[in-house]
């Protein structure tokens, strides 16, 4: 069957198949951030924005982008030019193997358009579920505090 | 994504149009909302998907005498952001619902879906058999029950033939408290009770009581409720009320928990969510 | 020196993680985010029984499905007797395993593999597969293993290296120093205790995966996921019965690894699929496989008996191990040996030690290298041991570990003792600040007070503990790590290093090292990593390793490049090389001349006596310095249903001078929180029929945001004389620290001592109740 939506700001016109996960979809168009670790929507590794709002890619229809927008942390920055979030994760040593990263930016992400301000336990919540097995999530909340204050200092976009 | 071998994705437009193309599967059929459920558990044996989100109401509005009634399509993300249902009850849905995984699973998970799939395991089932919920659904006919009663018949079976539309929750005068046992922070319940309490003069005039994950699904403990009416509220009362369920209760083991554990927990969980249920009701 | 007098200009600061823009951008960099054209999907037939021999195997439907491109099995595959640990040769781990064997020894054992155009096509043709089992008695526990007359697991003729075959024992060991039984029955008190630790799994977030193909001139390509990528080209050249000289081995970014990928697992069935297909193969370990069919922590049931004086000072130090390495020997005899080698030595002032130990095989999931590699295993009895000696001595538990634990200037008998699967090297330790490490961390986390008044709340206890432990900085006189650094003639630099990062940031690391010594920003250091073509050799990361060993290669090939841009210099300048320093991407001389390092690169490339400025070396440690680190937990406990919650965990830790501070920061904590997990969620469950039931994160629960809220890590001021620009190492120790320390808090709270991992509510219930 055919769908249309965008991606990372590109309105694609598509096959896919019926069954397919969004996930699967996204990784075929390029957007190879978006990964698989667990196949069944535990760890996060899967997560991008539909709409705005993370979801599992491994576990959503790719049916379900029909008409809708989906973003990946290749939509946010790119390696010359960084969203000042993904910078933070940077000066924080937020970052260890990786794997988990683009989830734990886009669940942030969404978390930051929301709240100003949040607090160490407002993070946690929100990133309750993405798994990190790497680094013990502290360096990760600081990163989420970090582009919070430069977002109140206006760098943001 | 561990589901294979699916043929056809419909969107369906109404719910007749749903019904036909499930009855035309023949069992290889599978409605879908959110989706999320059926994408998770390994099944070679569906061919077609049918999405009804388009056809199912999502949404809440609350009526002049304070009942809810939620449209089975709204996600839990959008029950949790919606004004009735934070005033419904003290807030007690969105307390149960925040618990439920994490925000992404939220995001896709809808209400109707949670009802329909009914993991023992599960929160939602022990929330809306204690809140006394009443279902809606058609299959080609409406229909409304008592959710319990639903859940007490071959449900599985209905829900493969008809497309669940509704919830209503009945406006209450008292508190409803909830609480879960878990092993890590964001996991499924080892335990989980929801109770509520309505006082008058001190004494009980309400009282409901569900206990799930046991390791059976949500059900609710009329015996212990009948025997908390007309009592006076005392610490007391509740720790009594632990010790029945304690003493009576069927329970099982699985892979979160042994039935030993699930004896000597469930008594202080009821116990303490009645206790902060009647505290609620009391304000 | 203090490394406030050190004066590094690019070591021991936060640089940029070389990768980092990179990783926070998705950007394509593991295994499996390339596509080739022609590729197959690889999966394999596991076993359904624990313990079987295959009659027979007809894959004659599978191979008629079309899509179907090849079907390998033990009647067409050489049959190669092998270990797949991966370790440097010889491999001390017996040679137990075949690509394919005739015989199955656990549920998920490897029977046989198809490729295929898709994984729809390979499942079908799994499914076709036709096995005649006999089945066999299975050997479902140790105790089962080790019984009189239980079924033989390897009857095999051709397989090396086993203990005892026949007694189902892979490795044994037996270390005495003294007589351990008389000094435990003179001392004035005596302690012992036996824990128990359970089957865990690593979970890397990347589950194993490998891309096999052939470059143009048809040499087999393993683009993989793993920690040891010569290793894998040794042992696949052995398996597939290829010269090393046609195997190639890329390591890409990985996504975890944890010591799960210190194994030659899925390269041997990828490239045995692709050579027999002649086309690429892509495989990956579904998370139901890597739970079940890759490897696990070593479960071990470990005793532990110490006699001291009404002093405090240990005088008897005794520790039994017997663990259970599963279904093949992997690791089987180094993480026994590290269970004592590795934890003896932290309280030497006992004269008379013993560790002795036997590692059993079942019909159960392989057990094989796991960050703290039987370290972690040890630390919790003993650990725990020593909190029943302070409070049998009345002496707070920080005092006994101050007064007993090893200093810097000596030594222990066990450090030459045992060694990696044979007798050890005899070193002196020479940096050591656990002292301050157990101080620090008893006045950050107002210990003294904790553990005067434990407080209640309603029906909830909470409670204090404190554990200490050591590791080691790689393995003594056998790991060895090399690097390359040649010059480009803009005054770059590029570092060619066989070194493994797992994300764990060894690449900048590596070239923080490199810029230090070569006085220019990281950002001049290219590196290029873990490439069996174009890296010289490393043994890969393992036994903390690589900042202690191949940064050591790194820095003396710097020093290497160094002079050889002094010299050119020099004659450019005609002033004596000894006279010219190199420093913020300059050579200066001391009349004020100077030249910037482009300019020196171009005069080698170009201009006169031109030659290529590079060099190479490599590095073997002499010892193995051990980091050294103090726990201090509080944990909360609910008595009335079992139910526990970390409520702060502080790990102090001395790693000699932390190279990048933010990225050693964050292997202590990450390492603190996967050994929360061992202690509070984390076992793998198993059916009556040795099947393994615990297949996802949602039956296995691992540590996530809330389930560590308060975790600290904190790095003293150090410096090890014999590490690169003084540093000693810091990967594994931290996983060493929740499990006794929590075991600790938790007797402190309610007076029993949970000793057996993990702490679930029913176990917590069930010693409340026994009053233990």
């Amino acid at each position: 069957m055919k769908i249309q939506f965008e991606l990372n700001g590109t309105t694609h016109y598509v096959d896919i198949d019926a069954g397919e996960s969004l996930l699967n979809l996204v990784r075929r168009l390029g957007a190879l951030s978006a990964r698989s670790g667990c196949e069944v929507g535990d760890c996060g590794s899967c997560t991008v924005l539909l709409d705005g709002r993370p979801v599992r890619g491994c576990i959503t229809f790719a049916a379900k982008a029909q008409g809708r927008v989906v973003t990946t942390v290749e939509g946010l920055g790119t390696m010359d030019d960084l969203h000042p979030l993904q910078q933070a994760f940077l000066d924080t040593g937020a970052v260890q193997c990786g794997y988990c990263t683009p989830g734990m930016i886009l669940v942030a992400y969404e978390l930051l358009t929301k709240e100003e301000d949040p607090t160490a336990e407002q993070i946690r919540d929100a990133l309750a579920g993405n798994l990190c097995r790497c680094t013990g999530y502290r360096k990760i909340v600081d990163a989420v505090q970090l582009a919070a204050r430069r977002k109140a200092e206006g760098l943001w976009r | 994504m561990r589901l294979q071998g699916v043929i056809r994705y419909h969107r369906a437009r109404d719910t007749e149009e749903a019904l036909s193309l499930l009855a035309g599967y023949e069992g290889a059929g599978h409605m879908v909302a959110g989706g999320i459920d059926v994408a998770r558990f390994p099944r070679t044996d569906i061919e077609g998907l049918i999405d009804v989100t388009a056809c199912v109401p999502s949404g809440v509005e609350m009526s002049e005498q304070g009942a809810l009634h939620i449209g089975a399509a709204s996600t839990l993300t959008e029950l949790i952001e919606s004004d009735p249902v934070r005033r419904y009850g003290g807030g007690i849905l969105p307390e149960v619902l925040q618990d439920f995984s994490a925000p992404p699973l939220r995001n896709m998970a809808t209400l109707g879906g949670a009802i329909v799939s009914a993991h023992p395991w599960a929160d939602v089932p022990t929330l809306l058999v204690a809140l006394g919920a009443r279902l809606q659904w058609t299959d080609g006919t409406e229909h409304g029950a008592p959710l319990e009663e639903v859940y007490g018949g071959p449900f599985r079976n209905t829900f493969q033939r008809a497309v669940l539309t509704g919830v209503k929750l009945p406006p209450f005068l008292g508190g409803f408290a909830f609480c879960k046992l878990r092993r890590s922070a964001a996991d499924v319940a080892m335990l989980n009770a929801v109770c509520g309490i309505g006082l008058e003069g001190g004494r009980v005039q309400w009282a409901r009581v569900a206990l799930g994950a046991t390791p059976a699904r949500g059900q609710r403990l009329a015996w212990l409720e009948e025997s908390l009416v007309g009592e006076s509220v005392r610490e007391e009362l509740w720790q009594e009320a632990g010790r029945e369920v304690s003493g009576k209760l069927d329970m099982g083991s699985d892979r979160r928990a042994s039935a030993q554990w699930r004896r000597s927990a469930a008594g202080p969980l009821v116990a303490r969510t009645l206790a902060h249920a009647a505290q609620r009701a009391g304000q | 020196m203090a490394v406030t007098e050190r004066n590094y200009a690019v070591a021991g600061h936060n640089v940029t993680k070389v990768d980092g823009a990179a990783l926070v951008c998705g950007s394509p960099k593991f295994a499996l985010d390339v596509e080739l054209p022609g590729s197959l999907v690889g999966k394999i037939l596991r076993s359904p029984h624990a313990h079987a021999r295959i009659k027979s195997i007809d894959t004659a439907e599978a191979e008629s499905i079309p899509g179907v491109a090849c079907v390998l099995h033990h009647g067409n595959v050489p049959r190669i007797a092998h270990t797949t640990a991966g370790q440097g040769w010889p491999e001390p781990s017996p040679y137990d395993s075949f690509l394919f064997d005739s015989k199955v020894r656990y549920v998920g054992d490897q029977v046989a593999a198809v490729a295929a155009v898709d994984e729809r096509t390979a499942e079908q043709a799994l499914r076709k597969i036709r096995v005649e089992y006999e089945v066999l008695p299975p050997v479902l526990s140790l105790d089962e293993a080790l019984a009189e007359g239980a079924p033989v697991i390897h009857d095999e003729p051709d397989s090396e290296g086993i203990y005892d075959a026949t007694r189902n024992v892979a490795a044994a060991v037996d270390i005495p120093v003294g007589d351990v039984d008389a000094a435990l029955g003179r001392a004035e008190a005596t302690v012992e205790i036996t824990c128990e630790i359970p089957y865990s799994q690593h979970v890397p977030l990347e589950p194993h995966c490998v891309l096999a193909y052939f470059d143009e001139d048809g040499r087999l390509v393993l683009r993989t996921s793993t920690q040891v990528p010569f290793h894998v080209r040794r042992i696949v050249a052995r398996v597939l019965d290829i010269p090393m000289q046609r195997i190639r081995v890329i390591k890409p970014r990985i996504g975890g690894g944890f010591g799960v990928k210190q194994e030659i697992l899925l390269e041997p069935v990828a490239g045995a699929l692709a050579l027999r297909a002649r086309r690429p193969v892509r495989m990956a370990f579904s998370r139901e496989e890597e739970f079940v069919s890759s490897r696990t922590r070593h479960p071990m049931r470990v005793r532990v008996a110490v006699g001291a004086g009404k002093d405090g000072m240990l005088q008897a130090l005794e520790m039994e191990a017997t663990s259970n390495t599963g279904a093949y020997g992997t690791h089987a005899l180094t993480v026994l040996s590290n269970t004592g080698s590795k934890t003896l030595p932290l309280y030497n002032k006992a004269p008379a030690l013993r560790f002795h130990g036997r590692a059993a095989y079942t019909n159960l999931p392989v057990a094989g290298a796991y960050r703290g590699y039987g370290a972690t295993q040890g630390y919790f009895p003993l650990e725990v041991a020593m909190d029943q000696l302070a409070e049998a001595l009345g002496m707070d538990p920080v005092d006994l570990r101050l007064k007993n634990h090893i200093q810097e200037g000596e030594t222990s008998p066990i450090f030459e003792k045992i060694g990696e699967g044979r007798e050890g090297v005899p070193q002196v330790v020479r940096s050591c600040k656990l002292a301050e490490c157990l101080q620090v961390g008893e006045e950050r986390f107002g210990w003294r007070e904790k553990r005067a008044a434990p407080r209640h709340s309603g029906p909830w206890s909470y409670g204090v503990g404190v554990a200490c432990a050591m590791q080691g900085s790689g393995i003594t006189g056998i790991d060895m790590g090399a690097a390359t650094i040649m010059m480009t003639e803009d005054g770059s630099f590029r570092l060619h290093a066989g070194a493994t990062d797992l994300g764990t940031g060894s690449d900048t690391v590596l070239a923080q090292i490199a810029a230090e010594v070569l006085g220019v920003p990281v950002e001049k250091v290219t590196v290029y990593s873990s490439d069996t073509d174009f890296t010289p050799f490393d043994v890969g990361a393992y036994a903390s390793s690589t900042t202690y060993v191949s940064g050591t290669a790194v820095l003396r090939a710097a020093q290497d490049v160094r002079s050889q841009i002094l010299s050119v210099a020099a004659g450019a300048l005609s002033q004596p090389a000894e006279d010219l320093l190199l420093e913020g991407e300059r050579v200066r001389a001391p009349d004020g001349q100077s030249l910037t390092l482009a300019e020196v690169g171009h005069r080698a490339a170009y201009v006169v006596d031109q030659h290529q400025i590079a060099a190479t070396a490599s590095s073997v440690p002499q010892e193995s310095p051990p980091p050294f680190a103090a726990f201090f937990a509080e944990v909360g406990v609910d008595r009335e249903t079992g139910i526990v919650r970390l409520e702060r965990m502080l790990g102090v830790a001395d790693c000699g001078v932390a190279l990048h501070p933010d990225l050693a920061q964050g292997q202590l904590e990450g390492a603190m929180a996967q050994g929360v997990g061992q202690a509070l969620f984390e076992e793998l469950g198993f059916s009556q029929r040795g099947r393994c039931v615990t297949t996802n994160l949602l039956d296995y629960r691992i540590p996530a945001t809330l389930d560590v809220p308060d975790l600290q890590a904190v790095l003293l001021d150090s410096y090890e004389p014999s590490g690169p620009l003084g540093a000693k190492s810091i990967a594994e120790i931290g996983i060493n620290g929740p499990l006794p320390a929590l075991s600790n808090a938790m007797y402190h709270a309610l007076g029993v001592r949970l000793t057996r991992a993990p702490f679930t509510p029913a176990r917590v219930l069930e010693a409340l109740e026994q009053g233990r």
